[in-house]
């Protein structure tokens, strides 16, 4: 259980954080989603003890950070953002390391500890190998099993799949999918599928506050409903007058098509007029002998309510701790 | 097992990964052996005596530049790869990471000194040597080695640049060894005074085998100084990230 309570952070006279309030149950997966600077890293080298807030407060397992935290870290597996390694170490004496540093007693917890994320990351085949000699998705493994090796309630994890080719990325969102079973798991990340695909809730945060925080389907929800997409096989002129005519209000727009002969449009209607607009778009294709090969709503996706939500400078937030909380 | 002992352990055996350390310790062993023989069998001078002290005594100067090639990537490292960020994260107080570092490295400078006692060896085998002095002299190395380690880690963790790190720090000792010169600039008086701050002063009395307690303090407080200062950047760092 993660608290975050009206957490501000100052670098100088930078605002990083501008009161950021939060709180993430156990077992959740909680995806952070932000452009670049937007705070997301500075909210967890905070939530790790690496940085001291300006103020507020940050709780896990009840524990303040501030008060105790090397109880604190106990409890944290982290993946600093970029990964960071001591390149001239093998894999074998790294992890033994952590294990070391971890409080692990040499014998049978700390051996089976190495074995278990071994197993889990995967990393038999590079054990014996020099970090610098790794590829970075077995470095990205050698990081992640460097979080988990004492077992932590709580993952916080920085980018974890950055810079990794689509395949690389397949196998780290799988294993967080796995670790995100039993665990809580805080994570940041610039790709919008992989939030889709690993986390039970996404917050996203823009300038130092956040601007929303819900489910995919609340975030998606929040947004005004996309356009009917309409597309048309049929001669232009005819086809653009007729629905010009059908729609004097203007809701029409004209987009390129994709292939020749064929008319693309987007009409502008609220969901619950739906059904009249769809029928009418069909009763005209057919009443001209058109082909009708696309009508469809266009869902609202997380990449729009991403965009909506980071570009403009100043936001209310949309959905509020709704499945959080 | 010791969470400084971990870090200690860490510290001292990546000294073995790392090119740098090697050419320290040829340049320590192969510069130092040349001067002590030198000093030994060409010195014609004097009556050729069994004993150690012209080595001890061009200590401090050699160090200068040996030691802060040691210290300097002691946090300059850490801060240029990020690691400095899990360091600080691992459920380690931070003066614990400080002394296991900083003991690490001391292991280090004594493993290279150890390796000289080959000389001394030596010298017992064709006279009569007297171990007090030498003993001393050992004691009185690994009393200086650790106040120029203090020192130039601390100037390690203000910087990620190890060149940076290694130039302040010579520059700093060459100051402080300097110190009765630079007091001299005021008046004799003065130079007495300055003389106090200075390592190499304490340096010689010990290096004798006059083991005085204000020396040992002098070391202690030296260390314990920047190691304090050490421990204010790390905290510090917290506040600015």
């Amino acid at each position: 259980m993660i608290q975050v309570e009206n957490l501000v952070k100052y670098y100088g006279t930078f605002a990083a954080l501008q009161g950021i309030d939060f709180q993430v149950p156990s077992g959740q997966v909680l995806g952070f989603l932000g452009p670049n600077g937007a705070g997301k890293s500075t909210t967890m080298k905070i939530l790790t003890g690496y940085l001291i807030p300006s103020s507020g407060t940050v709780t896990i397992d009840g524990i303040d950070v501030l008060e105790d935290p090397i109880r604190v870290r106990k409890k944290v597996g982290y993946l600093p953002e970029n990964n960071p390694l001591y390149h001239d170490m093998r894999v074998d004496d790294y992890l033994g390391f952590i294990a070391d540093v971890r409080g692990m007693s040499s014998g049978g917890s700390k051996t089976s500890a190495i074995d278990r994320v071994v197993d889990v990351c995967g990393l038999k085949r590079v054990w014996r190998k020099g970090i610098k000699e790794l590829s970075k998705g077995f470095r990205q493994r050698v990081g992640l099993a460097q979080a988990m090796i004492h077992d932590p309630e709580i993952l916080i994890l920085d980018e974890p799949t950055s810079g990794l080719d689509p395949n690389q990325i397949v196998e780290i969102r799988e294993l967080i999918r796995s670790l995100g079973a039993d665990r809580t798991v805080l994570l940041s990340t610039h790709y919008l599928q992989e939030v889709e695909a690993t986390c039970d809730r996404i917050m996203i945060i823009a300038h130092g506050r956040i601007v929303a925080d819900g489910t995919l389907e609340e975030l998606t929800g929040s947004l005004p409903p996309g356009e009917l997409k309409v597309t048309v096989k049929g001669p232009r002129e005819d086809v653009e007058k007729q629905f010009a005519e059908l729609f004097p209000g203007g809701e029409v727009r004209f987009r390129p098509a994709e292939h020749d002969g064929e008319v693309s449009l987007r009409i502008e209607s609220k969901p619950e007029n739906d059904e009249n607009v769809l029928e009418a778009v069909f009763d005209l294709a057919k009443g001209n002998g058109w082909k009708l090969l696309e009508l469809h709503r266009e869902n609202a996706t997380l990449e729009q309510v991403f965009r909506r939500l980071t570009m403009d400078p100043v936001e209310q937030p949309l959905v509020m701790g709704g499945s959080g909380v | 097992m010791s969470d400084t002992l971990v870090i200690l352990k860490r510290e001292f055996r990546s000294y073995f990964l790392s090119p740098i350390a090697y050419v320290v310790g040829a340049l320590f062993l192969g510069i130092g052996g040349w001067l002590f023989f030198e000093g030994l069998f060409f010195d014609t001078g004097q009556a050729a005596e069994a004993k150690m002290e012209s080595y001890f005594g061009l200590l401090p100067l050699f160090f200068m530049v040996l030691v802060p090639a040691l210290s300097m990537r002691l946090w300059a490292e850490e801060r240029k790869l990020g690691t400095l960020e899990l360091l600080m994260t691992f459920p380690v107080k931070t003066m614990h990471l400080i002394l296991g570092k900083f003991c690490g490295a001391l292991c280090f400078v004594a493993v290279l000194l150890a390796l000289t006692l080959f000389y001394p060896v030596t010298l017992a085998s064709l006279g009569n040597l007297d171990w007090g002095p030498v003993l001393g002299g050992y004691l009185a190395t690994l009393l200086l080695a650790a106040s120029y380690l203090a020192l130039g880690m601390f100037i390690s963790s203000l910087t990620q640049d190890q060149i940076i790190a290694l130039l302040v720090t010579v520059s700093v000792l060459l100051l402080l060894i300097l110190m009765r010169q630079v007091g001299m600039l005021i008046g004799p008086w003065w130079a007495e005074v300055f003389a106090i701050a200075s390592p190499r002063e304490h340096f010689s009395s010990i290096a004798r085998g006059v083991i005085d307690l204000r020396d040992m303090l002098y070391y202690g407080a030296f260390c314990g100084f920047f190691l304090y200062l050490n421990s204010l950047v790390l905290e510090a760092k917290k506040q600015v990230g």
